[in-house]
């Protein structure tokens, strides 16, 4: 069965684009607008991913970093990724996060580099792995 | 070959809001606490100056017949015993006790102030308390209870002092005692030491008058103080809210700045990894220079985040830590092999280890920033030399970072660390420049105290000398 990935993103073209390299690589991606869409998502346990990649500024400037908040209380299991336009510029905002936890792709999206995380981190979850 | 140096001083008055942030309208326990054990220690010097003074009553009869003082008197020593035996109960209830509702530090405090009026009343009415300059010590007790409690409660401290003091002169003056006379000053030396009613009301008009004087004047004095630290607090709170509010500003605009190029660079990387089909080398050639220039646009728009944030981090402390400048060069390195690789320049080192201490990632900007740029504006196939070592005679520490590439002409030097400064050879070598990086050096090399030599001829190369100050040497060199 394939591993399910999330991604959230505003930006059509960012969408598009983790979409087509994860699928060529055997994955299954649900692309959400916003964090209110996938957190919503949510509700439904058949929707829950085994990974959630997030943008950092969606609907708002903070919108990735409550969804990775609320992540983190709801789904202590699930893998997340942060994929930002700013890279590591916004880890001072995770000043008292676990930085096991933070794990941060800067864009461009390079499709060698998000796969190789992606696997690192969903690889950390024995029970989901495929 | 033209040579520069240049130094940050920090000597700048620069604001301490650490500091500032600590003052605040109430004091905080830990400021209690350490009042608390300052009052300790100054107890503990009145303990030592009463047994000198029992030490001195009981050996220089002749000094104290000439001082017209009594001899053989003991009251010095029962103070410092009871002093004593109260600055160990202090000790224990702060350091070994529960702190509880009756045992926080203003209760300490509380405890302090009375216990050391009683013994003041004591002292005063062995003294004389209308003979010696005893009871004006009851001014300092007022004053400590206006700078370090609030109004209310440093009233209630001047009221047990009149208290004190007047239950003190009326029970002299024969009404509750009879046959008072002051133990400490000699008697013939005061022909009529017996309290008249007249003497004790003077003493304590004019005393308890004088009590009130001061409360007033240095509660008052309190009271403006205190405002002004509220108003300092206020202030650098919004301080602290506008650099916050800069700072997401700042990532606001970075973020839709940036975001479009990455969306662009991000499509040249599906088409790049072969998820669009096979494309021709043709545009493959057209795909990589777009990239190339917009990896450029972005680098530029990083900095200028960085520069806003460096700028802003010389208004604060951040955390200082030890780092290891073997390690800082490793990773800076790691970090620049794809272009090194790329061009096929070579990065020799020769490393010896010593800690620094700084910001880590201010001084990984320095390194990053010189590294890049000596490959930057090195030629193909060229070499960079990076060298440090540790000076054990003045404690300081380089790192050398030398390339054979364009070089700095000599008019263009003392401008290299301006914001936006392009010297016109190096834009024709490097046209993603974003004229940033030099800047960012500059102040994180401000903000750790850290001072830059360059040395440089055009078409020869250019050394910068990192140099370190109070550097910890942790090994040999590694190459």
């Amino acid at each position: 069965m394939a591993q399910r990935i999330a991604h959230i993103d505003d930006d059509p073209d960012i969408r598009d684009t983790v979409r087509r390299i994860l699928v060529a690589n055997g994955y299954e991606v649900d692309s959400y607008h916003t964090s209110v869409d996938f957190i919503n998502s949510l509700n439904n346990p058949e929707s829950v991913p085994d990974l959630a990649i997030l943008d950092v500024m969606v609907e708002s400037m903070d919108a990735g970093l409550k969804t990775y908040l609320e992540l983190h209380e709801r789904f202590p299991e699930m893998q997340a990724v942060f994929m930002t336009s700013l890279g590591d510029m916004i880890l001072p905002y995770f000043a008292d996060k676990s930085q096991e936890w933070v794990c941060i792709i800067e864009k461009p999206v390079e499709p060698t580099v998000l796969l190789s995380m992606i696997r690192d981190r969903l690889s950390r979850n024995p029970q989901k792995t495929a | 070959m033209a040579e520069i140096n240049f130094s940050w001083s920090n000597d700048d008055h620069q604001f301490d809001i650490a500091a500032a942030r600590e003052k605040g309208h109430k004091f905080s326990n830990e400021i209690l606490i350490k009042n608390i054990r300052w009052f300790i220690i100054f107890r503990w010097a009145v303990v030592a100056g009463l047994v000198l003074l029992q030490i001195f009553f009981l050996t220089a009869s002749e000094p104290l017949a000439w001082l017209e003082v009594k001899e053989n008197q003991t009251w010095p020593l029962a103070v410092s015993i009871i002093l004593s035996g109260a600055n160990f109960l202090y000790i224990y209830a702060l350091d070994f006790c529960q702190p509880s509702r009756y045992n926080s530090p203003s209760a300490n405090l509380w405890a302090q102030i009375i216990v050391d009026l009683i013994c003041l009343s004591i002292v005063v009415h062995y003294v004389g308390s209308t003979v010696t300059p005893a009871p004006f010590f009851y001014i300092l007790h007022i004053a400590l209870a206006c700078i370090f409690f609030s109004t209310i409660e440093s009233l209630v401290v001047l009221i047990i002092v009149i208290t004190m003091y007047t239950i003190l002169l009326i029970s002299e003056s024969g009404m509750f005692i009879y046959g008072y006379q002051a133990v400490m000053v000699d008697g013939d030396a005061v022909p009529n030491e017996s309290l008249t009613k007249g003497r004790v009301l003077l003493w304590m008009v004019s005393l308890n008058s004088l009590f009130l004087i001061v409360w007033y004047v240095v509660s008052r004095l309190s009271i403006v103080v205190r405002a002004h630290e509220r108003h300092l607090k206020e202030a650098m709170e919004q301080v602290e809210q506008a650099q916050f509010n800069r700072d997401q500003y700042g990532m606001l605009v970075t973020h839709q700045l940036k975001a479009p190029l990455d969306a662009i660079r991000s499509k040249i990387n599906l088409i790049n990894g072969g998820y669009c089909g096979q494309v021709s080398s043709d545009i493959k050639d057209v795909l990589a220079r777009i990239d190339k220039r917009g990896a450029g646009m972005s680098r530029l728009i990083l900095d200028m985040l960085k520069l806003e944030r460096l700028k802003a981090s010389t208004h604060t402390r951040e955390t200082m830590e030890q780092v290891s400048v073997a390690a800082m060069i490793a990773k800076c390195i790691d970090k620049l092999e794809p272009v090194t690789n790329a061009r096929n320049i070579k990065l020799d080192h020769a490393i010896q280890d010593f800690g620094v201490t700084g910001m880590p990632d201010q001084i990984e900007i320095i390194l990053e920033n010189i590294i890049s740029n000596a490959v930057t504006y090195s030629f193909d196939n060229a070499t960079v030399e990076i060298t440090s070592a540790v000076n054990p005679l003045d404690t300081t520490g380089i790192v050398m970072i030398a390339d054979h590439g364009i070089g700095i002409e000599e008019k263009d030097l003392p401008n290299i660390f301006n914001e936006y400064f392009y010297s016109s050879r190096a834009v024709v070598h490097n046209k993603s420049s974003s004229g940033i990086g030099l800047s960012l050096v500059k102040i994180a090399a401000k903000n750790n105290n850290i001072n830059i030599r360059i040395a440089s001829a055009p078409n020869a190369g250019t050394t910068f000398t990192i140099v370190f100050h109070d550097v910890q040497p942790f090994g040999e060199k590694a190459e």
